[in-house]
This record gives structure tokens, C-alpha cells and sequence, in this order.
């Protein structure tokens, strides 16, 4: 009995017995989870709150963290400076959509593809490319960023769709963490289907795919963060200013209000247009965390 | 005739390994493995750009030089980004699995604590995070100004304050990085096989020695993983003080292409050094286990 509290929390006991409704017993998980994922939200109770804050609560000292009297100015401050810009807003957002969309889809595809084929295949270079992606998985993203230019110029890309998608499509990341999942599929799942004579293409869309949907989808919310957020390419690569990204647009709007009286509408901006951004973020994760937690690992055999 | 059979077996094999990986080969060349070398090119470089081209001057190890031990900057804040990141990939690890170990518990909400426990995956990267930098509530400021953990700062030796402080102040923080780390523990963990447990049981090991002896090992390669993964966000997160100072580097007039690159070669080497550290760590644990 003295390790009674050890066995429940390490997964030992309790196991087989799955509680339809709540126990007494059950409380103590509570007592750890609850504080601590109050802690996990904490962030994103912060930037609705702040969204809506009156000038002088955003720069109160100390920082106040909930909003005491909530307004729409920021909003309203928001909005009319956008209807003020040169190129409609609908325009930012459609690109960003359109681009955000293609970017995951690829990358899923591009990513999982070339993980199945890391982890499960043989062939001389395998070893050598999964390094050679480590590799690059560490070092700094923004050092390349000049090159990348020139490659991106000598291909002809400059100022066009394309460049929004390309240069993310083919992650380091991605491939890293869906190699790991792969790897975590046992090989007999594998040569059963072999066995029954499935081709390769079937394996890769019909066990992998599934099998890693969590993995998939995490690599889903990454990626679409990673190029919905992506302003850097608007500012580097772009100079047709219709072709632009709504992340970049309201970065522009950051750094031009950071100085003289309108810094103080620029905050209440800022907090507004990070709300914006981030609200998109929240909806895909909502989507698809279901994927995530539902299918957690089923590996068929025993 | 089995002989061939074999060979055109493996060939086929490879050709259709190739054939998956092929577009990715493709993107990754052109887009992140050509551009690294260009950058190593540079790093050994005067660059300077003109309105029309790019212009190299060879200048052997200058640029390393001069950022190792003339700039009076970069290797202070490489101290300071090597002490924050052995601090914090502990704390991210430890965290991760105690979370992991708790959400794989049978209890009423269980989905939704493991959604929340998965949040920080939206907070870390984008506008959030940025956001909460930029107003300061990111770090605890208050907690370093209470006078009694002044005091206690006052009392620490030099080489342990500035751990210990970034600890206080950004403990929060370090949580934040945890949502993908926590979904790999778990998957890891709904992997072991139960009756395992079962049969330590029944031979009468404790739920200690069942964690030590089972639980640990069987988590050995997600925390590898979760290390790697760690390290690699924590140094690539945007508001990292290194990156940004690189950054700045990169488009000054005294800094220029060429120096910059030659940082992010030396911030890539105390990253990998960093990484095999905390590896080897891990494995002598293992090791030391399995004995």
C-alpha cells in the first residue's frame, strides 16, 4: 500500500479499469492539473484580454493582466486605418489563405512521403540524407536567408505565388518529427500488406497516412503557424505590394506606429492585429487537436 | 538466377525508397542545402553588396576572429544562450513527462487537459508570443525584485546566479515550450505494452523500480527526440537574444553578410556541442540502468 500514490500516477495500476464518471480517487489528478493548465492558458486569457484594453490599462505599471474596462477602440482604430491603405484588405487575406493552404497540404504530402521513405525503405543514401537534414534542422534559418535570395532570383521567382510556398514546403522539422512516428510502426504491419501484395504507394496512403494521423496533424498546426505568421518573405522576396500577406501588412503597421504620439494608438493596434492573427491559429488547433488526441496510437499488434 | 532475382529485388526497393523521397530531395537542395553552403562560402568572406551583384574578398578565418574575440558582445550572449538552454531543457524534459505520466491516467476531462496540456504549441511561435515579450509578461519581473529572492541571489556564488535567476524569472516561460514534448512522451507511453507492467507486478518489483526499470528505458528515444526538439526550438524561437543580435548583424554597415554568417556557423557549433553534452548525458543514465 505505500506505494499506493506512485502505482496511479505512473500508469502501473488503475489500468483496464476506464472510470465512466468521477471518483474520489480521481481528485488528487486534479490537484496537479488544474493549477498548472491554468498556467497553459494563461497566455492566451492574456492576449483576448488585451485586445481589448484602454490605453491607459495597456500601460499601466504594473502590467495588469485582465481588462478591467473593456473597449472596441482598438478595433475601430484598426479598422479605419486598413480601409485608409492603398490595396483592400480582402486582398491581404486572400493571399495569405490561398498561400497558408497550398504550404500545408505540400508539406504534409512532401514531408511524410520522404519519411516513409527515410524510415521504412532501404537504399545506400538514407542514412546520409536524414543527417544531412539534421543538420540543417539546426542550423539557423535566417543565416540563409541571403543566399536563398540569389536562388530564388536565379530560378525567377522573385514576385511571384510560388515564392511563398517553395522555400517552406520541404521542412527540416516536418520530416524530423514524422520520421520519428514512422519509425515507431512496426515493420510487420508492413510486410503483411507486402505479403498481400499492396504496392508502395498503397502502404504509404493506406497504413502509413493513417497511422500517423496524430503526427500529421501536429505537423498541420506547425506548419500552417509557420506560413500564416510568415511575413519575412513578403518583406524579402516580394516587391509587388498586391502580392503581400496580411502578416506582413500589420507588421508594417507595428513598426510605423512606434514612434511620437501615435505609438499609443500603435499598442492598442498591435494588441488588436495580434488577436487577429493569432484567432486563426486557435480555430486550426481546435480542428485539429481532435486528430491529434483521438487516434493517440493504435499499432495493431500485440 | 536467385542471385539476379535478389539484385533486382533491392534495386526495385531503392528506386521506389528514391521515388518517395525525390521531391523532397528537390526542395530541401535548392531551397535549404544550397543556400547553407553558400552561407559556409560567405562566412569565409568579405561580402559586400552592390546594387547589381555580390562581391567576395577572401579573408580566411577573419570573420571568426573577430567574432570570437573581438566583438565585445557575441560570446557573452552565447554564455548566456548555452546556460538558459541546460537549464531549460531539463525543466522542459522533467515537465513534459510528469505531464505525460499524469495524462495517461484514466480520469474524468482527460481530453480536455490533454488538449490544454497541447496549447503551447499555438503560444510559442507567431504574434502571441511576440505580444507577450513586447509588454514584459513573458518573464516574472516581479519575482526578481521581491527582496527575499534578492537576498538569496546575493548569497548564491556568481556561477550559479544567472541560472538561477533565469530560472525564476522565465520559469513560466520554459513550460510554454512543452506542447509537442508532452504529445511525444504520450504516444511513447500508450506504446509499452501493459501486461509488462503486469508481469513486474506479479514478480513483486515496486512501482519505483517499475518506473525506473521500465517506464524510463521504454521512454529513452522520445526523450532523445524531445532533447533535439527542444534545443532546436528554444534556439530558433524568434525572441532569442543570439538570433537577434545575428540578425542585426546581418544588414550593418560594419557587420555585413560575411560576419554574420560566420556567427551563425559558431552559434550552430554550440548548439551541436550542446546537443551531444546533453546526449551522451542521457545515455550514460541509460547505460548505468541497464547494468
Amino acid at each position: 500500500m505505500k506505494n499506493n500514490w506512485f502505482h496511479r500516477y505512473t500508469g502501473v495500476a488503475n489500468r483496464g479499469m476506464n472510470p465512466k464518471g468521477f471518483h474520489v480517487s480521481q481528485i488528487k489528478f486534479y490537484v496537479v492539473l488544474v493549477p498548472l493548465s491554468a498556467l497553459m492558458l494563461l497566455p492566451i486569457i492574456y492576449i483576448f484580454s488585451s485586445a481589448f484594453k484602454p490605453p491607459d490599462e495597456l500601460f499601466a505599471f504594473p502590467p495588469r493582466f485582465f481588462v478591467v474596462n473593456p473597449t472596441l477602440k482598438n478595433f475601430t482604430d484598426l479598422f479605419s486605418l486598413l480601409s485608409t491603405s492603398g490595396i483592400p484588405i480582402s486582398r491581404y487575406l486572400f493571399n495569405s489563405i490561398l498561400i497558408t493552404l497550398v504550404t500545408v497540404a505540400a508539406s504534409i504530402f512532401i514531408s511524410s512521403a520522404a519519411a516513409y521513405s527515410l524510415s521504412k525503405k532501404r537504399f545506400k543514401l538514407k542514412q546520409m540524407l536524414f543527417a544531412i537534414n539534421n543538420v540543417a534542422l539546426m542550423f539557423v534559418p535566417i543565416a540563409v536567408t541571403i543566399p536563398r535570395f540569389l536562388v530564388i532570383e536565379r530560378l525567377h521567382l522573385l514576385d511571384t505565388f510560388w515564392v511563398h510556398i517553395l522555400p517552406v514546403m520541404a521542412l527540416p522539422v516536418g520530416l524530423f518529427l514524422l520520421k520519428q512516428f514512422i519509425d515507431g510502426i512496426p515493420d510487420e504491419v508492413i510486410e503483411a500488406a507486402q505479403i498481400d501484395g499492396a504496392a508502395d504507394i498503397w502502404i504509404y496512403l493506406r497504413i502509413i497516412l493513417p497511422m500517423i494521423q496524430p503526427a500529421l496533424a501536429t505537423i498541420a498546426i506547425l506548419t500552417f503557424q509557420a506560413a500564416w505568421n510568415n511575413a519575412e518573405i513578403s518583406t524579402l522576396y516580394i516587391n509587388d505590394e498586391s502580392m503581400r500577406t496580411l502578416a506582413f501588412y500589420l507588421s508594417t503597421l507595428n513598426k510605423a506606429t512606434t514612434t511620437g504620439a501615435a505609438a499609443v494608438a500603435g499598442q492598442g493596434m498591435a494588441a488588436a492585429a495580434a488577436l487577429i492573427m493569432f484567432l486563426p491559429n486557435l480555430v486550426i488547433f481546435i480542428i485539429l487537436q481532435g486528430q491529434v488526441m483521438s487516434t493517440m496510437s493504435h499499432s495493431g499488434l500485440k | 538466377m536467385t542471385n539476379r532475382r535478389e539484385i533486382n529485388l533491392r534495386t526495385r526497393e531503392a528506386l521506389n525508397g528514391y521515388g518517395f523521397v525525390l521531391i523532397w530531395i528537390v526542395g530541401f537542395s535548392l531551397f535549404t542545402l544550397l543556400p547553407l553552403l553558400e552561407t559556409l562560402r560567405y562566412s569565409f568572406n568579405e561580402v559586400t553588396v552592390t546594387a547589381t551583384n555580390i562581391n567576395l574578398e577572401f579573408v580566411q578565418g577573419a570573420n571568426f576572429t573577430r567574432a570570437l574575440f573581438t566583438d565585445p558582445n557575441f560570446v557573452e550572449l552565447l554564455i548566456g544562450y548555452a546556460i538558459e538552454t541546460f537549464v531549460s531543457v531539463p525543466i522542459v524534459l522533467i515537465f513534459a513527462m510528469i505531464i505525460a505520466m499524469f495524462l495517461n491516467q484514466n480520469f474524468k476531462f482527460k481530453g480536455v487537459f490533454r488538449v490544454i496540456f497541447f496549447l503551447p504549441i499555438v503560444i510559442t511561435s507567431g504574434p502571441v508570443i511576440r505580444e507577450l515579450t513586447a509588454q514584459g509578461a513573458a518573464s516574472a519581473p516581479g519575482v526578481s525584485n521581491i527582496p527575499a529572492v534578492v537576498e538569496f541571489l546575493q548569497e548564491l556564488p556568481r556561477a550559479l546566479r544567472t541560472p538561477v535567476e533565469y530560472l525564476l524569472t522565465s520559469f513560466i516561460l520554459i513550460l510554454w515550450f512543452s506542447g509537442v514534448q508532452i504529445l511525444i512522451y504520450l504516444s511513447s507511453l500508450q506504446k509499452v505494452d501493459r501486461s509488462i507492467y503486469e508481469a513486474a507486478a506479479i514478480d513483486g518489483a515496486s512501482s519505483w523500480e517499475i518506473f525506473w526499470k521500465i517506464i524510463l528505458p521504454s521512454l529513452s528515444t522520445a526523450t532523445v527526440v524531445n532533447a533535439i526538439f527542444t534545443i532546436v526550438t528554444l534556439s530558433h524561437f524568434s525572441e532569442n537574444h543570439v538570433i537577434q543580435y545575428i540578425y542585426s548583424q546581418t544588414y550593418n554597415v560594419q557587420g555585413g553578410i560575411g560576419y554574420a554568417s560566420a556567427m551563425s556557423f559558431i552559434y550552430f557549433g554550440v548548439m551541436i556541442v550542446l546537443l551531444v553534452v546533453i546526449f551522451l548525458l542521457l545515455r550514460s543514465r541509460a547505460k548505468r540502468e541497464s547494468k
